[in-house]
């Protein structure tokens, strides 16, 4: 090796990666030539855990997958269960879904801004969005009493209906949070340290990034108009009148807006699935016992596609339960990206990733 | 939706001052705002936040409404509930569940799982305790107050109801009209009456098939559920030496 | 109030005269001897300069302390939180932090060179508490007031870089060495538009000395006016200088962990957090005594007063800036050094001469 490059170990302890991991770069100078992500750190070994317990018990144990999107993991493990199952939620119940998993991604957009902020040094993007999601979490508390793990969603349906005047604190936090996010905005937008930080840096083509395994904002961000909402459609995403926001240019800049853009559409679905929702039951009563056989389902996680292939024996526990995480295939697709660019813009370009180690070692 | 591209020109350079200035407005004012009403952070040792009824805390338990039949036992992703003998005054030796807290995640399933909403969810989240040994709550120490509110309730319909369209019914946790039936094979039945032994609700009662024993010439007691008071827990089940019962879903 | 060195002197020459006096007590010739030669001036100028000395370095350590204070209570509201809570007011955080350090335990990494690693963080730190004695608060309250004394500032301030490079490269660690190289590359690029900024000072006003500087400023107009060019320049490499954060490149603590200073730890690395301050509150002053007219003022409260309230609304402005904005990588720092602020320094020389050509002052 010549002397005037050397390897950095970006990790497993380091202030810019959230969570457990280590980003191995190789430097010239300060300018990245070899980048080397390595995971495993946070092994909790969550598919072999599953195997040991009933149905109903993984539910809340899909929940610490993830912990800033904890609602969409569990939706999408109900989800496959309930293909598995052979049985279908309640129209009100899907309606809820929809409504509360939209709340989970402005939730978890709001997370990821959090952690850009840190990573590009700026603390006040960082309490300014950890302060707006704090509405969020009011509105999640109050529907399924937890904060951040939700347990919200059961087999056959969702735990419980809306409480009192729920649709009404909704539309008031959304129309207070549109106020807020322009402020938020403005924050960035507008700011042109935070302009020559992101625009043109970690530049990846749809081609590469449809090659990569890519899938979510960044894969969007490049020009790909791909989502699950649209072309897969769950739930009553096909009913929703939404956009799906993709930028040209592929860059740190261009996946911080469709993420800004994608909390203001999910708005726009929350609104449309609370007004729209049916009177009904909420939830069927699911069997003990799936039939023999095999389900395997996706859906469009705040981070991207995320799937779960679950294969049963006729017996109460899974045999077998593969999580797809969109983090693990995002990150193989780091290097890449990395390769030319200076150490300081690591943070920016893996910040805007929106890491989360739970769900990528599982 | 196709966003305007922002394409980064030179001509963004000069502009650089102009850019910083509007951030800094935005910042002034949100410092003026927070200096005249009050930050929106919380001083938590003093102040709290205000949670709503259903607060997912620490697991509480109604003593007198527990019936000892440990579905929340078996319901625990964690298998932190662990059923303990411990003396009532009313009811003498009797099971019990204790938490082990160091290991809950308070999922809330138990009480959801509970048949007589004994196994409550409480808003009691400050649970520090100096040794692990202080985390194991036993069903004394478990025991809080009961305010509305704290019970996990759900509602359900049934799929064949749904499927064969008309009326949809929705039927409240522990409806005993529809619940779950345990059902008897007789031919493996032994009359050991360890079910009825082991029942918590007293649903099970060994009655008289009217054949008789060609051995002992004695009559041959079958257990008989009364469906209105079983809770589906299952106990008989577990206990039977002989696999003769099982469950029969209702779906 | 009148000159500190008058009052110092008369207090140091009774102090003084108590102590020949006891000696003369004593009646052993030798020790009589000794009391004369106590009594000498040279004796007297150098234990009254000591006094000054111990006097200013608390003075200027407490305000640099008040800093810490202004920016964590500050910064809190431009977040929309409260900032630190110790104490009155959050008065007592620093102690709390310091008496913290303090206990911690002095570790040396295995590998370094530990003759350098002990001496580089020194060096800075005598230097940012050399930069106390150079800033004058008013014509009486000073330490030296020497012809050239914005330039001796400014030249204690350039030894900064090498204890900083010397200090990341002895660590032995990758982390420091990067944030070294960093530190060294953007305290040069900034610093000399700063110089030249000072030369344009000192070209419409004909003087070197604070003092100076400060007189003419009250006798014609504030050099903001004038030489706002300059002012804005001063103030932007002022940040870079201070290490605070659009330019904090040299401990960014997303890519570096903690930048040069992450291999140490104890008291020497909360002095150097510390020192930064002292640093920033250096160049406020700096700023204040250049642009804003020193300690000028209407006289109904001390010079001394109003000199600090302006240092302290200067750096309320650098805590503004910090608020507002993202940290920048070093080729943009560097790039802004040399190609905007340079350029902007040497239009606002030419103003200076242009004025000073056409006897506007």
């Amino acid at each position: 090796m010549p002397s005037d490059e050397m390897w950095i170990n970006m990790g497993p302890q380091h202030p810019f990666n959230h969570g457990l991991w280590n980003l191995r770069v190789k430097l010239k100078g300060e300018t990245i030539t070899q980048a080397e992500p390595i995971i495993g750190y946070l092994h909790r070994g969550w598919e072999k855990m599953v195997e040991n317990r009933t149905y109903s018990q993984i539910v809340p144990l899909a929940d610490r997958l993830c912990y800033g999107s904890s609602l969409s993991w569990n939706h999408l493990y109900c989800l496959t269960a309930e293909k598995l199952f052979g049985i279908e939620a309640p129209e009100r119940a899907k309606y809820i879904r929809v409504a509360v998993l939209e709340l989970q991604r402005i939730t978890s957009h709001l997370t990821w801004l959090m952690a850009v902020g840190t990573d590009l040094g700026s603390y006040t993007i960082m309490t300014w969005s950890i302060r707006e999601r704090e509405l969020f979490l009011d509105l999640l508390c109050k529907l399924s009493g937890a904060r951040m793990t939700y347990n919200y969603c059961r087999i056959g349906g969702v735990r419980n209906d809306f409480p009192e005047n729920y649709e009404r604190d909704v539309n008031r936090t959304l129309d207070e949070f549109e106020r807020r996010l322009r402020d938020l905005e403005s924050l960035m937008d507008e700011n042109e340290p935070f302009l020559m930080r992101t625009v043109g840096i970690g530049k990846m083509d749809g081609k590469t990034a449809m090659n990569l395994g890519l899938t979510g904002p960044i894969m969007r961000a490049s020009g790909v108009d791909m989502d699950l909402r649209r072309l897969d459609p769950y739930e009553v995403y096909e009913d929703m009148k939404f956009e799906i926001c993709t930028h040209t240019d592929g860059d740190v800049y261009a996946r911080y807006r469709v993420r800004m853009d994608e909390m203001r559409e999910s708005m726009k679905i929350v609104r449309q699935a609370m007004a729209e929702a049916p009177s009904g039951p909420i939830r069927v009563k699911a069997p003990r016992c799936p039939p023999k056989g095999n389900a395997v389902c996706h859906v469009e996680d705040p981070r991207g596609e995320s799937l779960m292939y679950m294969v049963s024996d006729g017996t109460e526990r899974p045999y077998r339960l593969k999580v797809r995480s969109p983090n693990f295939v995002n990150l193989s697709a780091s290097p890449p990206m990395l390769l030319g660019f200076k150490i300081s813009d690591v943070p920016a370009i893996m910040g805007v990733m929106d890491m989360c180690i739970g769900e990528t070692d599982r | 939706m196709r966003i305007e591209e922002r394409r980064y020109t030179k001509a963004d350079h000069f502009r650089a001052t102009g850019y910083v200035l509007k951030t800094m407005k935005v910042t002034f004012k949100g410092a003026i705002r927070a200096t005249k009403n009050r930050p929106c952070t919380i001083l938590y040792p003093w102040e709290k936040l205000l949670y709503p009824d259903n607060f997912r805390g620490r697991p509480g338990i109604v003593l007198e409404r527990c019936i000892g039949c440990a579905r929340c036992a078996k319901e625990c992703p964690n298998q932190c509930i662990e059923m303990v003998t411990i003396e009532l005054p009313d009811k003498g030796k009797v099971k019990r569940p204790q938490v082990n807290l160091g290991r809950c995640m308070m999922c809330g399933n138990c009480a959801e799982a509970c048949p007589t909403n004994a196994m409550i969810v409480t808003p009691e989240f400050e649970l520090c305790s100096y040794s692990r040994g202080g985390l194991i709550f036993d069903p004394v120490k478990l025991q809080h107050p009961h305010k509305a509110g704290y019970e996990v309730n759900y509602s359900f319909a049934l799929l064949s109801e749904m499927n064969a369209g008309g009326e949809i019914k929705t039927y409240a946790k522990n409806d005993n009209s529809v619940h779950d039936t345990i059902v008897l094979d007789g031919a493996k039945c032994i009359s050991c009456s360890r079910c009825a032994k082991t029942c918590p609700t007293g649903a099970i009662e060994m009655v008289e098939t009217g054949e008789v024993n060609p051995k002992t010439k004695k009559p041959i007691k079958q257990p008989k559920f009364d469906n209105t008071k079983c809770v589906v827990c299952e106990q008989c089940v577990d206990v039977c030496p002989k696999s003769a019962l099982s469950v029969k879903e209702v779906l | 109030m009148s000159n500190l060195y008058i009052e110092l002197t008369n207090f140091t020459e009774w102090l003084l005269g108590l102590v020949a006096a006891l000696l003369d007590w004593t009646k052993l010739g030798f020790l009589s001897d000794f009391g004369d030669w106590l009594q000498t001036a040279p004796v007297v100028d150098f234990v009254s300069t000591l006094l000054v000395a111990v006097i200013f370095l608390i003075t200027a350590m407490m305000f640099g302390l008040c800093f810490i204070w202004q920016e964590r209570k500050t910064l809190g509201r431009f977040m929309d939180r409260r900032g630190t809570q110790v104490g009155f007011l959050g008065f007592f955080q620093n102690f709390a932090d310091g008496i913290k350090v303090i206990l911690k335990e002095h570790i040396v990494p295995k590998d370094s060179d530990h003759l350098l690693f002990e001496l580089a963080i020194f060096a800075y730190l005598a230097s940012t508490f050399m930069l106390f004695g150079c800033i004058p608060y008013s014509d009486n309250f000073y330490v030296i007031d020497v012809d050239l004394a914005v330039l001796l500032g400014i030249a204690i301030f350039a030894f900064g870089p090498f204890s900083i490079l010397i200090g990341g490269w002895s660590s032995n660690n990758k982390f420091t060495l990067i944030g070294g190289m960093r530190a060294a590359a953007q305290l040069i690029a900034l610093e000399i538009p700063l110089l030249l900024c000072i030369v344009s000072v000192a070209v419409l006003t004909g003087d070197l000395s604070f003092v100076g500087v400060v007189t003419w400023q009250e006798e014609n107009i504030w050099l903001i006016v004038p030489l706002c060019i300059g002012a804005l320049t001063f103030f932007i490499a002022a940040i870079g200088e201070s290490e605070r954060i659009p330019f904090d490149l040299p401990e960014a603590e997303a890519e570096l962990v903690e930048g040069w200073a992450t291999e140490y730890g104890d008291v020497r690395w909360g002095l150097q957090m510390a020192s930064d301050y002292f640093r920033a509150y250096i160049l406020c002053g700096l700023f204040t005594m250049l642009f804003l007219g020193g300690w000028a003022g209407p006289e109904f409260i001390w010079a001394e007063a109003w000199y600090l309230s302006k240092t302290f609304i200067v750096f309320f402005f650098f805590i503004w800036v910090r608020a507002a904005t993202v940290r920048i990588r070093t080729d943009q720092i560097l790039k802004l050094g040399w190609r905007r602020l340079l350029p902007l320094a040497v239009v606002n020389l030419l103003i200076a001469v242009a004025l000073k050509v056409a006897g506007v002052f």
